[in-house]
């Protein structure tokens, strides 16, 4: 309907020349720009503006989706902030994404150093450090649900192999937590390392000289120059591992989706959509559902701009952030000089990598 | 130097104990694939692999229409990067070098729907198409998602630095249309990008849960990871077969990502750069 | 990955083309071809040789079945369905909580208008009821029922010294206190034993004794009453005495108890029978045994089948499912998958009466027989699965430690009465 339109619109447009000479009308001549920026627009109007606005109005109704809907105005709103399952969501997710993030976002710094500096199979790393990236979460967390299992884990026979108690990881809540948080931070720890090599390759090898003829230990260089340096990307790593943390719900679905509780035992693995996902489907509460919707976005809003205080701005030291402003500018000159079609080149560094 | 040899290795081992981590799962996996239910669900576990293999896998494709999940995963997967390639490049090239009124606007507009989460509307976007009669089919997995503000951004950017001003002036004085403007001087240049947009979008496509989970409610028409939960919910007590079939879903991409990922890599990171 | 402007082309006008195939009008129709009637049921819950009968042909009728066993989040899928209002199937199993679908009794055909009512005689009263409406549609139609009983490990209970044999068992452990003693006892012997797979199976399983449940049919809330609070301490205390095996409902771990032999004794209902031991554990077979439940006879489960408003073809769809559940076929179905029948004619049938192999060549239909003819009944609200999902959560959180059986029991109530107060129940 909506597509096909505009792709005929679209055909239509662009094989009919603009004549010339007539008095140029703004509007009309920048026609085809329009048509080829519309299907964007289009689908958003029909599956995303639409949908938000709908869910304003549904989110003032008790309706399961099948039968008459109910006017109850604010009800919904006022069950959802005084529910302690929607608290314990959102704390639960909040505890997710920062017991994952955090080593995580260290974790991958590690890494990425370690990666600057090895000169030998560099390429067999990046793809042995991107693969659990690209690979599905449900089957992953499947792995790890009996890794971590009560009576057959791997984890246990390990812990009683070394005469230590086994755990019941998946019965006790902060043990589906730490489950959740392993296989996030799995996931993600290659895929950020590779984003923060790429950020250290783009700092600038003078400043090293300089900090070494300055006499300063690797240690004072990995802290005071490449961590500053890295900010920006580190701000990037931040802010969709914020997005994605308070997305999460594969995990606790797969692990608990069959047993009546999505959140598991304790509800210790019911995140924010974890929660929507059940009221709104599990037990067709749509009103509920959109009213859960809004509480996310409101969440989401709220931490992107903590981020960017945290990370982005909030700077005594101008240095720093004038540094930080020009290795950016390195950095996005060198992406767009290698993405330009500097393949060549990067694919003969790999193959010296690779010998 | 002893010194820097020293921090070398150290390096090296730091990395492979990475890389242990990242292929364990995975060995696990087989394990489990491998052996019998009664042989995991035991103390102290099988810690090698066993014989059962191939007869797990068997399992697999008696019970769940495995190749079916994996036509209709792969037809959504191929839908939607055909689709966001053509429509995110073509707004990306009319963004990155026209002007035209309101481009501003409009650009700010798409800007502006990256804050929205898209959980927010999942009910109504389920409602939504479930007035169309969608539900269960797949143009439910493959409309919705057929051009998105990431793709257009992040081409945008690409665009502005790849496309010579000159070459666009060039084919206006040849007189080429818009259309055939995108054709000629756009897609040729901004090929790299086009290919890393699409892995990307394939990737993500491939891997999507909660969408498909939700719209597709035909058991017999899944996607290879609502199947998989299924193939788990129905057949847990079976579960060396499960972790069958876990295996034989991660193979197809895992594959195609060895042989061809590299590239693939170095565009993930330098695309990260561009915010 | 190199795409030329060609290749690129191609797939794009092909991809138009799709889109433009793709945006037709949705059907409204039920999920299936036009001359299949689709079925949605979950594991275990039918004879698997009856269905492959109905997918040739169903019998009277020009239409085949077409029948999908689904897992796990099985309601979820059902209503995620009538929601999506497309590819609704025509017939679905529902289980024991079939009121709580009562208020959208107009998604489904009353059975009654396709001649059900002819074949009321044939059926347990109790059961029949609980299909039909407040306002007496009849929607949906009795398969099996869920009577109770003790099942257990003869070679651990021998390796405890423990009585063996059915009828000592049940002597020896009358009633829920007793039983807890034969499980302590059998731990003693052999270590990590357990008599129930975690602390909701024990209070659900006390519950499907009694006569009463949650509500009464006026709709007076009962689940703060003695009644609910004694099967709740009584839960809480086989967890005390160590005899859980922790490994909650639908997890992995639930089957992994089974095949692993932790769970040496385990009160269930007759269809446990398959989906427990007989499928996790198959080399356990000639192991087990089924005696009387501690506490007395009961029925939880037992499930129902209803023909939604979807349907292509609701007479031949009716004919399916009254074909499947006589009284003949019934009794097939108890021999496997181990489902006991809701029609009274099946209890003479001789099949019935044939030993089971994996029951060390024991009758069990006598014992399953029994608990069904002495169970009172009970009434079902369509307000059940509200209460009692949050009673099984704080119950979790008391086996879990994270709360005492008293504060557990106080926020179950509380959040009972908000869920009941937004539902308008009370």
């Amino acid at each position: 309907m909506a597509v096909t339109d505009t792709i005929r619109r679209t055909a239509a447009v662009a094989t009919k020349d603009p004549a010339p000479d007539k008095p140029p009308n703004k509007f009309r001549q920048a026609l085809p720009q329009y048509a080829a920026v519309s299907p964007f627009f289009i689908l958003f109007a029909i599956f995303g503006a639409f949908p938000v606005f709908f869910s304003i109005y549904l989110s003032f109704h008790s309706w399961d989706g099948i039968g008459p809907m109910k006017w109850v105005g604010l009800e919904q709103y006022s069950y959802l902030l005084t529910d302690p399952q929607f608290w314990k969501a959102i704390t639960n997710t909040l505890i997710i994404w920062v017991i994952s993030t955090v080593p995580m976002l260290l974790l991958a710094l590690v890494i990425a150093n370690s990666l600057h500096n090895a000169t030998r199979f560099r390429s067999f790393y990046r793809i042995a450090y991107f693969i659990p990236n690209i690979t599905s979460v449900v089957a992953v967390t499947m792995v790890f649900g009996s890794i971590f299992s009560n009576n057959f884990g791997l984890l246990n026979a390990f812990l009683q192999s070394i005469g230590l108690d086994k755990i019941e990881w998946l019965s006790q809540p902060w043990g589906i937590k730490v489950a959740i948080a392993s296989i996030v931070a799995w996931r993600w720890t290659g895929y950020n390392a590779i984003i923060f090599l790429a950020g250290l390759q783009a700092i600038s090898s003078d400043i090293y000289e300089a900090a070494k003829v300055d006499g300063a230990s690797p240690r004072q260089t990995f802290w005071r120059i490449t961590v500053p340096l890295l900010r920006p990307v580190i701000l990037f790593t931040a802010v969709t591992s914020t997005i994605g943390g308070l997305q999460i719900f594969t995990e606790s679905q797969v692990l608990f989706g069959s047993s009546g509780a999505i959140g598991g035992p304790g509800d210790g693995g019911l995140t924010i959509v974890s929660y929507l996902y059940d009221n709104a489907f599990g037990s067709n509460q749509f009103g509920y559902g959109a009213a859960i919707g809004w509480a996310l976005f409101i969440l989401i809003v709220l931490f992107s701009i903590i981020n960017w205080r945290l990370i982005g701005g909030n700077d005594d030291e101008r240095l720093t952030k004038r540094a930080a402003r020009r290795a950016n500018a390195r950095i996005a000159e060198q992406a767009a000089r290698r993405q330009a079609g500097d393949a060549e080149t990067e694919e003969r560094k790999e193959l010296t990598d690779a010998r | 130097m002893p010194v820097e040899r020293i921090r070398t290795v150290v390096g090296h081992v730091v990395l492979m104990f990475g890389v242990a981590v990242s292929i364990f799962p995975f060995y696990w996996m087989l394990v489990m694939a491998s052996n019998t239910t009664p042989d995991i669900f035991t103390y102290p576990p099988k810690l090698l692999v066993g014989s059962h293999l191939f007869e797990n896998m068997g399992n697999v494709l008696d019970n769940i229409d495995f190749f079916g999940a994996m036509l209709i995963t792969l037809a959504a997967s191929v839908g939607v990067t055909v689709l966001v390639l053509f429509f995110d490049s073509l707004a990306a090239f009319a963004f990155a070098k026209y002007e035209f009124p309101g481009r501003n606007l409009l650009f700010g507009l798409l800007l502006a729907t990256f804050m929205i989460p898209s959980q927010l509307a999942l009910v109504p976007q389920f409602v939504t198409l479930a007035e169309f009669g969608w539900i269960g089919s797949l143009k439910a997995l493959i409309i919705p998602g057929a051009a998105n503000a990431f793709g257009i951004f992040w081409m945008r950017q690409y665009a502005k630095g790849a496309i010579p001003d000159e070459l666009i002036s060039a084919a206006k004085v040849d007189g080429a249309g818009f259309f055939r403007q995108y054709l000629t001087v756009g897609l040729p240049v901004l090929r790299p990008g086009l290919a890393f947009l699409g892995i990307f979008t394939f990737i993500n496509v491939w891997n999507d849960y909660l969408w498909p989970l939700i719209v597709m409610t035909d058991p017999n028409r899944l996607t290879l990871q609502v199947a998989l939960q299924q193939l788990n919910g129905v057949y847990g007590t079976d579960y060396s077969m499960v972790m069958a079939g876990a295996l034989m879903s991660v193979i197809p991409l895992i594959g195609v990502f060895i042989i061809g990922g590299r590239h693939f890599i170095a565009d993930i990171a330098a695309g990260a750069m561009k915010f | 990955m190199t795409v030329t402007r060609r290749k690129f082309l191609a797939l794009g006008a092909g991809s138009a083309a799709v889109a433009a195939g793709l945006s037709g009008c949705g059907s409204r129709s039920s999920l299936g071809a036009s001359d299949e009637l689709s079925m949605w049921c979950w594991t275990g819950s039918v004879n698997d040789d009856l269905i492959a009968q109905a997918e040739k042909g169903i019998a009277g009728t020009s239409k085949k079945l077409s029948m999908t066993r689904i897992g796990g989040d099985y309601k979820t899928k059902v209503l995620t369905s009538l929601a999506g209002k497309s590819l609704v199937p025509d017939i679905i199993g529902i289980n024991d909580d079939v009121a709580t679908y009562f208020p959208n009794a107009d998604q489904f055909h009353d059975l009654n208008e396709l001649g059900a009512d002819k074949l009321k005689g044939d059926f347990l009263e109790w059961k029949w009821k609980l299909g039909i409406t407040p306002d007496n549609k009849m929607m949906a139609f009795p398969m099996d029922t869920g009577p109770t009983a003790l099942f257990y490990r003869r070679d651990i209970f021998e390796k405890a010294g423990l009585p063996t044999e059915p009828a000592d068992v049940a002597a020896a452990a009358p009633d829920w206190e007793s039983y807890i003693e034969v499980g302590k006892k059998a731990k003693q012997a052999v270590p990590g034993s357990a008599i129930t797979d975690n602390i909701t199976s024990v209070f659900l399983y006390a519950l499907a004794q009694l006569p009463q449940r949650f509500m009464t049919p006026d709709g007076k809330y009962l689940a703060d009453g003695d009644h609910i609070r004694k099967a709740w301490d009584l839960a809480v205390r086989v967890v005390k005495e160590g005899l859980s095996a922790n490994a909650q409902d639908g997890s992995t771990d639930a089957n992994a108890v089974v095949t692993n032999g932790r769970l040496v004794a385990f009160v269930g209902a007759v269809w446990w029978a398959q989906l427990g031991p007989k499928n996790a554990a198959p080399k356990t077979k000639g192991l087990w045994r089924v005696t009387p439940a501690p506490g007395g006879a009961g029925n939880r489960g037992g499930s129902f089948l209803a023909i939604t408003k979807y349907c292509k073809d609701p007479e031949a769809a009716f004919a399916f499912i009254s074909w499947l559940e006589s009284s003949k076929n019934q009794a097939q179905s108890f021999l496997d998958p181990v489902l006991f029948p809701s029609t009274p004619a099946s209890y003479t049938d001789s099949r019935l009466a044939a030993p089971d192999p994996f029951f060390g060549g024991q009758q069990i239909v006598d014992v399953f027989a029994d608990s069904a003819k002495k169970y009172p009944g009970a009434y079902f609200s369509p307000y059940d699965t509200i209460i009692g999902d949050a009673l099984k959560a704080e119950l979790v959180n008391i086996e879990i430690g994270s709360k005492t059986s008293d504060q557990a029991w106080r926020d179950a109530q509380h959040q009972i009465d908000r869920e009941l107060t937004r539902a308008g129940a009370i």
